[in-house]
């Protein structure tokens, strides 16, 4: 049962009855009290037996399934009332606080009996990952709407937040880079591990040594009996070569840098990366790994692969517990048994926290080619500038030997013989994608 | 937030939600055995009312004749009636006047001080036989003139001395009376003393009241209650004294002999104003009840763990405050600076300290003299040169910087960026 503030109002005008009593004489006053507050509770308990029965009511949900971070979606709620009388309520939709409902999350319905309505409510959520409701609260009101009755009434629901992608503005540029990686190699020797395409006429300005003297022996020149067209070969980069992309998810991904958590430019970098990766012909699979399988994508066409990672990704948050690096390569093995690219997108920042990462890092490269991409904290470069005080000057420091840190680990990845991509949160995507054109340019997948 | 009425048609049936509030009677059945408690211990709390009696009996009204309490004196009255002696109760002085007169005893104790001296002497006045127990200064002022208060006995006061036959009969009294003094004048009206201490003065004094009435005055009240009247001779003493004439007044003054003063507050207050605050109290619980009743309980969220990224070295460098470590805290801006002015001048990965010392000596026009002791030698003797080294090494570098920035397009925020510049070119990339 609830109360409203008609009821509160109700009982306060109950004053003036009582002060023009009161004037006559202190016994009547008290009587006209008495009288009022009966007449008020007896108005009030005929108007809740009048209320509809906020039980009897059936719930739908028209939600969609899926949502981009900071998309805004329409969720409807339909009730419909069961009873025999006009239901009068107040509806509360009880989503998680990060589904970024509107404040006021309530609505005003009018249901005749059998009949439904629909409740709009548009959620902005704040957070990766599935946002839920469990309850719907209805509170009916009588016809006076002094007193109501009120129930909860479960309605689950489901919207499942997907990783934003705002990376994907840098894949047109890259998209077009390959393009012309594409169209320009014909124009080049054959590269390391490059792959034949087709012999063709040669057109000036090709390199004449790729002129194929052996095709072009046997293709006379219809029109000059006796003479032959010169034919090149060409070749195109490297088609369905493999790639491996492990997503840290242990501790150093919860560090939140530059107002973003590691863990979400690391999501971003390796949407960038796979969504280049497949209209370049290359297969992705997606691991994200501390001590157990987080989340996999394995087998994915070219088609659903995107869709398939931002499904797994949504759920993934950083756990606090050290990655078991040592376990990786068996990670990997798994997926594929070919070389391929190995992408470890990691927090690891001093020496110190990547031992398990260098002490494992020789298996992979001695098998695959293998980023070791991490993101830097513009902060602390910031801080290095300052040195206006003492305090400063120390924080100047620290942040100096923090970027040290940074540095020897960058060259003890390098010296295992893997490359290292280090760039602010806003920059290691389009980092670690140039990185991979560069590459796949050089055919070194 | 928008709340559409869309039309529908009738909605074919559909099973109802199911509620997770519990109805009136699932929550009844659930809270069965607290209700049971509630209802056990209620009841038991009324069997107790009723056992013990409504009324006075817990209050204890002190020398109330119908108190059955330990300072009441129930048992006193109850022994004057089996005796015959008929025993009034008056509350106010107008009843104590009208049941006074001839063959009769009138006890008064005034506790609080109700009775004025006009009301002190028409009650004398208006009986024969007047006992006051425990009287307080106002009271011996209008009714016996020359007797004051003289303290408290330390012991039992065994000694009658005087002639009263209650007194005689009495023999010994309980320790701790009070007591009283008579001067010349009143002893000269006729005034007596019973139950003298040797040093402080009498128990008991009886005498005339200036209008002639017998009064005797008793210091304490001991000898009328419950809890004490069996104690030495106290039960004779309160016989002998109330029971000596066939009727007896108890007069204990109550709120109605209190001096009427001027209009009370709620006199003043017209009759509205009570009833108004009490709905104004009302009408707050139900405002609290409206605004305090949620719709629907609260909803839980697990929030994931974010660390702020700098704390690390924000920790570190209150590590080098505290400690006061400037030369480490120098060395490792100085080794930051040396790597990053070897990649700006574009030596070799291999170049050693001497060889970035001379090429920016060169490059600056400087003396590598003074470069090499801001780069390596100066110790940072105290926090202000220490500051000034960490500045000047900025200042260096910054110099260095603005000398070979033609070399560099783009002006390198990161030393990762100046890394990459320094990265040959990558076969395969375009030129």
């Amino acid at each position: 049962m609830a109360v409203s503030g008609r009821f509160v109002w109700l009982v306060a005008a109950g004053v003036i009855p009582v002060v023009l009593a009161g004037l006559a004489d202190a016994g009547a006053a008290w009587l006209a009290l008495v009288g009022w507050l009966l007449i008020a509770v007896g108005i009030a308990s005929v108007d809740l037996s009048l209320a509809a029965s906020p039980r009897r009511v059936a719930l739908a949900r028209e939600l969609p399934e899926r949502v981009r971070l900071g998309e805004t979606v329409e969720s409807s709620l339909i009730v419909q009332n069961l009873g025999p009388r006009l239901l009068r309520a107040v509806v509360r939709d009880a989503w998680q606080p990060s589904a970024g409902a509107s404040r006021n999350a309530r609505g005003h319905l009018e249901v005749p009996p059998g009949e439904r309505r629909r409740m709009t409510l548009s959620l902005t959520p704040r957070r990766r990952g599935d946002r839920r409701v469990a309850d719907v609260t209805i509170r009916a009101a009588g016809p006076l709407g002094l007193w109501a009755r009120q129930a909860t009434l479960a309605a689950p629901g489901r919207l499942r937040v997907l990783p934003p992608f705002d990376s994907r503005v840098h894949l047109p540029s890259r998209l077009t880079r390959l393009r012309e990686l594409d169209g320009r190699t014909p124009l080049l020797v054959r590269g390391q591990g490059s792959e034949f395409d087709t012999i063709r006429e040669y057109v000036r300005g090709d390199d004449v040594r790729s002129i194929d003297w052996r095709a072009t022996a046997r293709r006379p020149d219809p029109e000059a009996p006796g003479s032959a067209r010169l034919m090149v070969r060409t070749w195109r980069p490297e088609r369905d070569r493999r790639i491996v992309i492990v997503v840290d998810t242990s501790r150093t991904a919860a560090a939140r840098i530059a107002d973003e958590p590691r863990l979400d430019t690391a999501f971003e970098a390796s949407l960038l990366l796979a969504a280049l990766a497949s209209h370049a012909g290359d297969r992705v699979d997606f691991l994200a790994f501390d001590r157990r399988v987080r989340g996999l994508v394995h087998g994915a066409t070219s088609g659903d692969l995107l869709a398939r990672m931002v499904d797994a990704m949504a759920t993934i948050d950083a756990e606090l517990i050290e990655a078991d690096w040592a376990s990786v390569p068996g990670q990997v093995r798994r997926l594929t048994a070919h070389r391929a690219l190995v992408v470890l997108l990691t927090g690891a920042d001093s020496p110190g926290t990547a031992r398990g990462l260098l002490a494992m890092l020789p298996q992979l490269t001695t098998r695959h080619s293998v980023i070791v991409a991490s993101v830097a904290d513009p902060d602390l470069v910031a801080a290095t500038r300052e040195r206006g005080g003492l305090d400063e000057a120390y924080r100047a420091a620290a942040a100096e030997r923090a970027l040290l840190d940074t540095t020897r680990l960058a060259d003890a990845v390098r010296r295992l013989g893997a490359e290292v991509v280090t760039a602010p949160p806003a920059a290691l995507p389009p980092a670690l994608a140039d990185r991979y054109l560069e590459l796949k340019a050089a055919g070194r997948l | 937030m928008s709340a559409t009425a869309t039309a529908s048609n009738r909605a074919p049936a559909t099973a109802p939600a199911v509620a997770r509030t519990p109805t009136l009677g699932a929550r009844l059945r659930r809270g069965r055995t607290w209700l049971v408690i509630a209802l056990v211990m209620l009841a038991g709390g009324g069997l107790l009312l009723v056992l013990r009696g409504f009324g006075g009996a817990v209050a204890g009204v002190p020398v109330g004749p119908a108190d059955a309490s330990p300072v009441g004196s129930k048992a006193l009255v109850q022994v004057l009636r089996a005796q015959g002696v008929e025993v009034v109760e008056a509350r106010t002085l107008g009843q104590a006047i009208d049941a006074g007169g001839a063959d009769t005893t009138v006890l008064l104790h005034d506790a609080q001080g109700l009775l004025g001296d006009d009301d002190l002497r028409d009650l004398a006045a208006a009986t024969d036989r007047l006992v006051v127990a425990a009287p307080d200064f106002a009271s011996l002022d209008a009714l016996a003139p020359g007797v004051r208060h003289a303290g408290a006995a330390p012991g039992a006061l065994d000694r009658p001395g005087c002639d009263l036959p209650a007194a005689q009969r009495a023999g010994e009294l309980s320790p701790g009376q009070r007591l009283f003094t008579i001067d010349d004048d009143a002893a000269g009206d006729g005034w007596v003393g019973c139950f003298a201490d040797e040093q402080f003065g009498f128990a008991v004094a009886a005498g005339p009241s200036p209008e002639g009435a017998e009064l005797a005055l008793v210091g304490s009240v001991t000898p009328f209650q419950n809890q004490s009247i069996d104690e030495s001779g106290n039960a004779a003493l309160a016989l002998g004294l109330l029971g000596a004439e066939p009727r007896l007044v108890w007069y204990l003054p109550g709120p109605a002999d209190a001096p009427a003063g001027g209009p009370t507050l709620g006199e003043l207050t017209p009759g509205w104003v009570s009833p108004v605050l009490v709905l104004a109290a009302l009408v707050t619980v139900v405002a609290g009840l409206w605004r305090g009743r949620r719709l629907g309980r609260l909803v839980v969220e697990d929030l994931p763990v974010h660390v702020p990224a700098g704390e690390t070295a924000a920790g570190r460098a209150r590590l080098y405050a505290g400690a006061a470590s400037r030369q480490h805290a120098l060395d490792q801006i100085r080794v930051a600076t040396i790597r990053r002015l070897a990649t700006a001048l574009r030596l070799p990965a291999a170049a050693s300290v001497d060889d970035v010392i001379g090429a920016t000596a060169t490059a600056l026009r400087t003396d590598p003299i003074a470069v090499r002791r801001l780069l390596v030698d100066e110790d940072p003797l105290g926090d202000a040169r220490f500051v000034d080294l960490a500045r000047d090494l900025d200042r260096l570098e910054r110099d260095v910087r603005a000398i070979s920035r033609p070399a560099h397009p783009e002006h390198p925020e990161h030393p990762e960026a100046l890394d990459r510049l320094d990265r040959p070119d990558p076969p395969g990339r375009r030129p």
